[in-house]
């Protein structure tokens, strides 16, 4: 507590002293990424605003179209289907995720034997490119593969199906993979978070007689409320962006059951060749994004204040 | 020339593409917007860059073969880029319309050339073509545009067949089909003995489904009809397409039901291990074939199912086609004369693995019985098509995966998938 105090006392005679004279070196690396920025990020993000009201097969001139794009949108049951999956992906991949991490932390969170290896263990497919993730899946989803084997040893072969080619169970065949990576990484997100909490105040909540419950309730997750808004931006982002993994397993398919927004948007770029009608895709995506993260943010914000 | 057709593409793409979000995404798009540069080449007298698709390594040896060949006769200098397959078709309208373009092309004949030339993006090559007059008219009406001039020259071409191995039809006392009677008497023989007669395999590699679609429409409606639909000029929910559909609802319950999980490579191997009977490909197939079993395969003809319509194959064509603007034209039409004569086309086939026929008439093809039979079976035919993206375009191709796939699965739905097809292909076309 005291280290607080000591460091709010300093700070506004230090910044005070800051903003008389901004130093030129100071001023380029702010400029710089800014510049570069500006020409490999937010140009062709506004860009991307720009065709997602035109038409264009990335040949001829962009035409204008007004909000011809939008309107076909609002009536494409493909996209409506993806929209449905994305929400899907979003609540089971983010809310596993989370889930899965958490509770992985709190396991290994104490040093004990052979716990760095499993932390490690957990960790490992986060090390793997998505792409071979997938391949390493799609082995063991395959016809009488790994997944068949283990069913038909349990006596559940009626179960057996084609994974990854029945539309019934493609979509949940792809976030299993997509879990199994991203569960390691939120529980390192959560393991650094768990790590910063004073064990002082565990002390503290054991000396006044709070339980194990209570106290993962009243002090561990108060505690982690600033890792809690990373961990949501990093798997809003991450559901939104998940291409590569459904992109290498199933293509959206078999007919545009496991379709994500992602997916979706770039098939109808890059193999319908209709780039406006995809800008306009990706520009949901990126209002979605938008307001989950937006939304986060804001409450927090009023919280603290 | 193994990676020529959508599902080969090897998706080197999607490795740059990890980080695809909304933002990254427009931009992304945009960057094929604004790019306007294409890799700096020739000059006037400089050397001739050719961009090439052809990037399995057998192919891709042959082709630096070719190159080191023309540069050492000293009519002029290539060079060579091979480019993943996957990123090679999504630049490609890019590298065409940059403004300092490469200056030749591997890629399809037919529509999809048409379709760069309409768009005045191709080098007329008319005066390649003078030299060429022992070319089939087949090929020579493929290689014209619209306006009646040459933009395309092609290589060598392949065909589509129900391949089977010699030893297996022995074993089982089956014997080729003619007509589509005797294929469904054939394939119920071969169920009885317990072995799944089709095989197929649209696990990632659903295009292969459009084979299907191909030749029992240009068996049942011919040729002309297929192309007309595939160029927007005939509807999809047509009667005459539905009656394709109930042909084909006749053989579904012979296809491998595994098919639908594996890509047609896994499908390649089931049909050489005995656990199908039969396997309607491209030849390209053979890539993935252990040399040992080669000589023991044998192919037919899809079925004849009326034979009032006039005979017609599938056989893709490859070959190359050339910037509109080229800063070196006649280099180009030099390099074009030297892959269009009979020493680098016969030094081609030689070179790469797969199982072509070379465009030149006076090249020798391989003389293995195979590529013998393969051969005749083309010469043959009235009218060749080339394959559902290759008549169409890369963008219809989707469509038709998905509603093939999803008729394999729901018969019963035909007719609210052909509605939704139409409807897709609409899009398509309206661009």
């Amino acid at each position: 507590m005291t280290a607080t105090i000591s460091t709010t006392s300093v700070t506004p005679t230090r910044r005070r002293r800051r903003s008389a004279r901004l130093s030129p070196l100071l001023v380029a690396f702010v400029l710089v990424p800014f510049a570069v920025e500006s020409v490999w990020v937010f140009w062709p993000a506004l860009q991307g605003f720009w065709f997602s009201v035109t038409r264009w097969d990335g040949m001829t001139p962009p035409t204008f179209v007004g909000t011809d794009n939008y309107v076909e949108l609002a009536g494409d049951a493909t996209f409506r289907g993806a929209l449905i999956n994305t929400v899907i992906w979003l609540v089971l991949f983010g809310g596993l995720s989370v889930l899965g991490g958490f509770g992985m932390a709190l396991v290994l969170q104490k040093e004990r034997r052979f716990v760095g290896f499993y932390r490690a263990a957990l960790f490992t497919p986060v090390v793997f490119s998505l792409v071979v993730t997938a391949l390493v899946w799609r082995v063991f989803y395959q016809p009488d593969g790994i997944a068949d084997t283990l069913l038909r040893a349990v006596g559940l072969e009626h179960l057996i199906r084609p994974w990854l080619a029945d539309p019934q169970t493609a979509l949940y065949a792809v976030i299993l993979p997509a879990l199994w990576r991203q569960i390691g990484y939120v529980m390192v997100l959560f393991l650094a978070g768990l790590k910063a909490i004073d064990p002082a105040l565990h002390e503290a909540a054991r000396m006044d007689g709070a339980n194990a419950w209570q106290r993962l309730r009243h002090v561990t997750i108060p505690q982690l409320k600033g890792v809690n808004a990373v961990v949501l931006s990093v798997i809003v982002i991450d559901s939104l962006r998940s291409f590569d993994i459904v992109w290498s397993l199933t293509k959206g398919g078999p007919y545009h059951s496991s379709e994500l927004l992602s997916t979706y948007m770039y098939s109808t770029a890059f193999q319908s060749l209709r780039l406006g009608y995809a800008s306009a895709i990706a520009v949901v995506i990126f209002v979605l994004a938008l307001a989950v993260i937006l939304g986060y943010l804001v409450r927090a914000f009023r919280e603290e204040a | 020339m193994s990676d020529f057709d959508p599902g080969r593409r090897r998706f080197l793409g999607h490795l740059g593409l990890a980080g695809l979000g909304a933002l990254g995404a427009s931009s992304f798009l945009s960057a094929c917007a604004s790019s306007a540069s294409g890799p700096t080449t020739s000059n006037g007298s400089g050397a001739v860059t050719i961009q090439s698709n052809l990037s399995s390594p057998q192919a891709k040896a042959a082709m630096e073969k070719l190159i080191e060949t023309f540069n050492a006769q000293g009519k002029g200098t290539a060079s060579l880029n091979t480019i993943a397959s996957e990123t090679f078709r999504t630049q490609l309208p890019t590298y065409l319309t940059s403004a300092n373009p490469p200056d030749l092309y591997t890629w399809y004949a037919g529509s999809v050339a048409n379709d760069y030339a309409s768009k005045n993006l191709l080098l007329d090559v008319s005066e390649v073509w003078k030299s060429l007059d022992d070319y089939p008219q087949s090929l020579r009406t493929l290689s014209t545009d619209a306006s009646g001039k040459q933009i395309f020259v092609p290589m060598n071409n392949y065909w589509w067949g129900f391949f089977y191995r010699k030893s297996n039809f022995a074993k089982w006392g089956v014997q080729e089909p003619k007509t589509w009677t005797e294929f469904l008497a054939l394939c119920e023989t071969l169920k009885s003995k317990g072995v799944p007669p089709i095989g197929i395999g649209l696990g990632d590699t659903p295009w292969v489904a459009s084979a299907w679609f191909d030749y029992l429409n240009i068996r049942i409606n011919g040729a002309p009809f297929h192309r007309e639909l595939l160029a927007g000029k005939q509807r999809f929910d047509d009667p005459k397409v539905k009656a394709v559909f109930t042909r084909w609802r006749e053989a579904l319950p012979y296809f491998d039901p595994k098919g639908k999980a594996y890509p047609f490579q896994e499908a390649t191997t089931a049909l050489l291990a005995g656990k199908t009977g039969m396997f309607l490909i491209g030849t390209f197939f053979a890539d993935a074939a252990p040399k040992d079993a080669l000589g023991d395969l044998d192919f037919f003809r899809f079925p004849i199912i009326d034979p009032a319509v006039p005979l017609a194959e599938e056989a893709p064509t490859d070959g190359f086609f050339a910037s509109a603007k080229t800063a070196n034209p006649t280099g180009t039409k030099a390099l074009l004369s030297y892959l269009s004569g009979v020493e680098a086309q016969e030094a081609y086939v030689k070179a790469s693995s797969g199982i072509v026929l070379p465009a030149n008439p006076k090249a020798k093809a391989s003389d293995s019985p195979l590529v013998v039979k393969g051969k005749a079976m083309l010469d043959e035919a009235k009218e060749l098509t080339q394959f559902f993206n290759r008549d169409s375009s890369d963008a219809l191709q989707p469509t038709a995966d998905t509603a093939l796939t999803k008729f394999i699965d729901k018969p019963d739905q035909i007719d609210a998938i052909l509605r939704e097809w139409q409807a897709g292909a609409e899009k398509v076309f309206k661009g």
